[in-house]
Formats: structure tokens, sequence, C-alpha cells
């Protein structure tokens, strides 16, 4: 369909005339966000910590949050969340070596998540503090659908991976198209819907769920 | 869906006797308002945003061209088949012919309105593909076999009430209870096994990253990335103005997405898309097509509806129009509704079909108050308005009226007096009761409620009056 894509963009022409050059058009998009600042919530009396936390269990995003001081403290940190939650002790594990490796005795566990998977942990890539949201970048050893499948949603997240604003993620991933992975996804609180009055309801397709367990150092 | 703009009056007819559909609006418009109102005043930084959005999106409607073949480039990079479709029927085929060549039996979708737009659904229909909607709203409507009457809620018509039943005819195994949680738990049994079956997913797209040639969809349900994600195929249909410049240009408008349409800093899941499964990846569609559609933008780009294409799709303009709150979505009779629709299907099925919608509006300016990227939705109403007069497209009625009209204001002191006359005339017919139950030819006004008895003179007699003072 060439011949729609040359109309299509002689009829751009013909409407805007001729382009300057790509140097200038590219200084005039940078030039309309120079300050970011002033263009997105600030929050200078609050660490990122202490944002994420606040923004993720709020009543809209509805997480819950645990701590722990090690990545190794992490299984039992699940274990505790599934016994309150009254989930069976069994996990889909995301298939990082960082979370495989670790001592998950008590716990069954496996790879590829269920099309009904009740429980998964995921370790998160990043995590934004303005909006509480968790950041996955998908990759051999982090599927996407690890994310979405199952009904309750684990995610370690580190606490120096949390950045202030998601601007600050996309620069940490990079601008270039080479940089990006095939998935990035901002995920915050779980699956939820309005279609119906407009109420919000927990749980439409994905997890109804989140739970985010916060971890100090990951090494 | 069959456009029925030209039937609007019957159409309103039709709404306003429904009952149910007044409760189903009232249940969601108000909600609507409140949580968005709430939001933004918590954002301190929102004129500044805003003001931004606007810019951005101008900058990128003036160099479009530039920001498109960069798009194509880095899209194909990345992997992806980019596609460029003229018309609705270019598109379509475009869809066609990839679900024939994958054989697909069973198609995905993500609810876009651009699909709907070009006409998806019957489209798949016409293939003999299977079409399943994930969104719970399209999901309701696919099985009540209605159009979509809201571009973001597109079943805000039906109460739960209502859905309930529907439910309960076409589920597999429906919930017993009629309590909203419990619907879309049914919802979420009908169609986990789909998702995981189907041969195609087909997503619009909330963004076109140029500088990345990313895809961008937001939703709450995160149906998207359940829909894309386990078929072989992924196709995106998408306008050609959703392009922004990069990803941090994208953040401006996520924030107030998200704020203008539901009332939330951020929805639930904002996933960018760069091509198909990579090597080692565990899950991802082999193939990614992205199809860049004009149908009638380009026109727009040379028009007084240029500022129409910075458009983000939120539906604030819709939530908070008075004609949009007691009509509802249909009584439009085509895809996009409220004041954003009463400006684009003009644009899109012509002015001629669809001649009542720029006239279905008070004036009252809440839309572009809401806008997020500040469309004069209004003053393109208006703009509408004279270019039927000067098409000869209203009545003879009205244009001799208009013209009449016109006549008079022309002469201010000629005007002055025939309008004291009136007033006159209307306090004498009133008999100082305070209000007028009949009147020559306000038999519209007066059929369902009374004028009230004007006061002593005209406003520039009272002013005039009062300054003497
Ligand atoms: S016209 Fe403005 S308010 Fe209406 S849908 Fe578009 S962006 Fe939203």
């Amino acid at each position: 369909m060439s011949d729609a894509r040359n109309a299509i963009l002689q009829n751009i022409r013909t409407a805007n005339g001729a382009l300057p050059p790509a140097s200038e058009i590219e200084a005039a998009a940078a030039a309309l966000i120079e300050n970011p600042g002033d263009l997105r919530p600030s929050f200078s009396d609050q660490d990122n910590r202490s944002r994420f936390v606040e923004k993720a269990t709020s009543e809209r995003v509805t997480a819950t949050v645990s701590e722990v001081a090690h990545l190794r403290d992490v299984p039992e940190a699940v274990k505790a969340y599934l016994a309150q939650a009254s989930v069976p002790l069994q996990v889909a594990l995301q298939p990082r070596g960082a979370l495989t490796e670790l001592n998950w005795d008590g716990i069954k566990t496996h790879s590829a998540p269920s099309p009904n998977e009740p429980a998964a942990v995921s370790i998160a890539d990043l995590a934004v503090a303005e909006t509480g949201s968790v950041v996955f970048l998908s990759a051999p050893d982090a599927p996407v659908l690890m994310n979405f499948l199952p009904l309750h949603h684990i995610v370690v997240v580190s606490a120096e991976l949390i950045h202030r604003h998601l601007e600050d993620v996309f620069a940490i991933v990079g601008k270039a198209q080479q940089d990006q992975p095939r998935n990035l996804s901002i995920v915050t609180g779980t699956s939820g819907t309005a279609d119906i009055e407009a109420k919000n309801i927990r749980g439409a397709h994905g997890p109804r769920f989140m739970h985010l367990i916060i971890c100090q150092k990951v090494t | 869906m069959k456009q029925t703009s030209q039937h609007f009056t019957q159409n309103v007819k039709a709404a306003l006797a429904d009952p149910t559909l007044k409760i189903a609006l009232n249940r969601t418009t108000g909600l609507l308002q409140r949580r968005r109102a709430q939001v933004i005043e918590e954002f301190a930084e929102y004129g500044a945003a805003r003001a931004a959005a606007e810019k951005i999106k101008d900058h990128t409607l003036d160099n479009l061209g530039h920001y498109l073949e960069q798009f194509e480039a880095n899209a194909a990079a990345a992997g992806a088949t980019v596609h460029w479709a003229r018309t609705p029927k270019e598109a379509t085929d475009i869809v066609a012919d990839i679900c024939k060549a994958e054989g697909a039996r069973t198609a995905t979708r993500v609810k876009s309105m651009l699909g709907e737009e070009i006409g998806i659904p019957e489209a798949l229909a016409r293939a003999g593909v299977e079409r399943i909607e994930t969104d719970l709203a399209e999901h309701i409507i696919q099985l009540a076999e209605d159009p979509p009457s809201h571009i973001v809620m597109p079943a805000m018509h039906k109460t739960h009430e209502q859905v309930a039943d529907l439910f309960r005819e076409k589920h597999k195994v429906p919930s017993n209870s009629d309590e909203i949680a419990a619907l879309v738990e049914s919802a979420r049994r009908e169609l986990r096994p789909k998702f995981l079956d189907a041969d195609v997913g087909i997503s619009g797209a909330n963004f076109l990253i140029a500088d990345t040639g990313s895809i961008v969809t937001v939703t709450n349900e995160g149906n998207a990335e359940l829909t894309v994600t386990p078929p072989k195929t992924h196709i995106v249909t998408v306008g050609i103005e959703k392009i922004v410049p990069s990803m941090e240009h994208c953040a401006v408008f996520l924030r107030l997405l998200s704020r203008a349409a539901i009332g939330a800093e951020i929805t639930q899941y904002t996933t960018f898309y760069n091509g198909p499964k990579r090597t080692g990846d565990a899950d991802g569609p082999e193939n990614m097509h992205i199809v860049l559609v004009d149908n009638h933008r380009t026109e727009m780009l040379s028009d007084f509806l240029r500022p129409m294409l910075r458009c983000i799709r939120c539906g604030a303009c819709m939530n908070h129009c008075p004609v949009y709150a007691a009509v509802g979505g249909h009584a439009y009779g085509a895809v996009y509704p409220g004041p954003m629709g009463s400006v684009l299907t003009p644009a899109m099925a012509g002015l001629k079909n669809s001649k009542d919608l720029p006239n279905a509006c008070t004036l009252n300016g809440r839309c572009k108050e809401v806008c997020p990227v500040n469309i004069p939705l209004t003053d393109m109403l208006r703009s509408l308005r004279a270019r039927q007069f000067d098409g000869k497209l209203v009545t003879p009625v009205t244009r001799s009226a208009l013209v009449v009209w016109g006549w008079l204001v022309r002469r201010p002191g000629l005007y002055h007096l025939s309008t004291a006359l009136a007033v006159l005339a209307m306090r004498i017919w009133s008999m100082n009761r305070g209000r007028i139950r009949r009147f020559p030819m306000a038999g519209g006004w007066t059929g369902s409620r009374d004028l009230p008895q004007p006061g002593r003179g005209t406003f520039m007699q009272q002013y005039g009056r009062r300054k003497q003072k």
C-alpha cells in the first residue's frame, strides 16, 4: 500500500507546507518539555520510598506492602502473605535466577503461570514514586503474562530502584529504539474496571490483589 | 456501526422516553465529574501541564510528516510491519488480509475507538473471523448487540440490573448475584480461556512514540496485554494523529488522560510495545502489524477543524455535557458522541448526514473548559453552524429567520426599538401573572414549560436607567 503512504504524506505536506530541518524540529520538541518539574506533581516534602508506599497503598491503588531487609527474606514474606490471604502455599516464580535460587522450602514453586494461577512472584525492574507504580521490562527471564494471569500478584521492589517520576524511569531505560525492551509495562495496583455504572471494581481480567515486598538490598 | 446521525431528532425522542437510560446516565456522569474535579484540584501543576500538552500536540501536528516517517523507521527496526491506509476500507482490508494469511479463526480485541470508526467488527464478520471483545464494556455491548454509547465507557447506557440479565442469558456459568463485583467475576470466567486461545489480538494505540517506534496502550483492566501477548499475531490500528515525539512527551499526556477520563493519577496498566517476540522470550506475538489510518484526518489538518486532531479521546467533554447527560451516546448515531463527536462526525461522515449535531449544543463551554488539550469545541461547533448556513443545509424557515435577524442586528437603533416593543408586548400578554403559558411561535418552549414574564424593559433600557442614577 505504498500508494496510501505517499498520498497521506503528500496531503500532510500540502496542509503543512515545507518542513524545517530535523535538527530544528528536535530542538523545538525538546524546548516544550525543558522544565518537566513544572508539568508534574511535586512532592518535595517526601522521599521516594514514602511517596511510593503512600500512593501504592492509597484507596485507588489498593496494594499492600511488607518490608524485608534482604532478598533471601522474600520467601518468608511470601509465605506470610499467602497465609494471611488464605491462599495455598504455591506460587509461580518469574524464571529469574535471583528469585529461583532462593530457599523456597515450604512453598511449592513452578515457572510457567497457569491460566488461572492463584499467585505469582515477580521482581520489578523499576518503580515510580510519583504514582506508586512498578515497572516490568520483558525479557527471556521476565515473561509478560506472569504479571497478568495470577489472582494475587506479589512483587519484589528493591528500595534503591524506586525513582521519582515517570521521566526518570524512561531516562534509565534509554531514549533510543534499540534501548527498548519488547514490553515496558507500568503497573499501578491491580486490574480494575469502572465499566458498569462507573463503580470501581477490582480483579477485572488481571490480578485482584497486589502485594509489594520492599527489599532494602537486592544482593 | 450503522450511522444514524441524520435521524438525531427521532433518536433523541426515543432516548428521552427511555427511563432506564436516564437512571444509567444519572448514576455515571455525576460520579465521573466529581472524581475528575478532585484529582485536578490535587494537581497544582495542571494548568501548566495542560498548556504544554496543547503545545506538544500542535508542534507534532505541524511536523506530522517528519514524526510519522520517524515512527515508521523505528517501528520497522523493532521488527513490526507498518501499513498505511487512507480509508476505513483500505484499513480493514489490510486487517482482513492479515487474518486470512494467518488462517485466523478467532480474534480477541481491545477496545479502540479507531477500530469502531473504521468498522473492524464488521470486517472480521465478513472475513469469517470470530471476534471476542475483551474490554468489559465492549463485551457487554457485544453480547447485547448494541453500538458503543461513550468513548471511554461504551456500555454507559446500561444499568447493572440490565447487565445481570444479559449475563444470565449469555454466559456459560453466570453468577446468581446482581452485584457489580459478581458480574465482573462472571465476565472474567467467561473470557479467560478465550484470551489464551485466540489466533490474532487486535488493539488500538493511545500513543505512538516517534523516536522509539513504540505503540502505547492504556487500560485499567489489563486486557490489552492479555489480548495481544498470547496470539501469534498482534495487529494495531491507529489514527495518525496519535503520535508524540518521545516517551517524555508522552508522560505529560499520561498524567492528563487518566485524570480527565476517570479521575485517576494514572491508569493501572500503561504498556509500551516494541515489535514482536524476541529470541528467548517466553511469550509474545510472532508478528506485529501497525496500520496507520488517515480517514479524513489529513483533510482536517488543512481546515478550521485542525485543533480537533489534538484530541486524546478522554471523554471528559461528554461527561460534562448537559445534552449528552440527557440523551446519552446512542442518540448521536455515530461512533463518537458528545461534543467531540459533534465535531468529528461531520468531518468524517459529511455535514449533510449529521446536520443536527452542531446544533445539539447549548454553547455553555464546559467541554472546552474540561478538555485536557484545550480544544475550542464550542467555537468549532459554531463554525460548523455557519458552514451549514453557507451550504444551504438549514431549513428555509430557519434560513429566512436568520436572514431577517442578521439584517436587524446590523441596525442597532431599529434592533433596540423592536426588542423593546417585543418586551412590552410580552409584558402585556402575560397580564402581570409572572409567567406566560402560551405565546405565538414559541410552542416548542411553552409545550413543556412556561416562559417567564420579562422584566421592565430590555437589558439595555435597564442598564441605561441604572447609569442615570
Ligand atoms: S475533545 Fe478534549 S475532552 Fe473531548 S475527548 Fe477529546 S481530549 Fe477529551
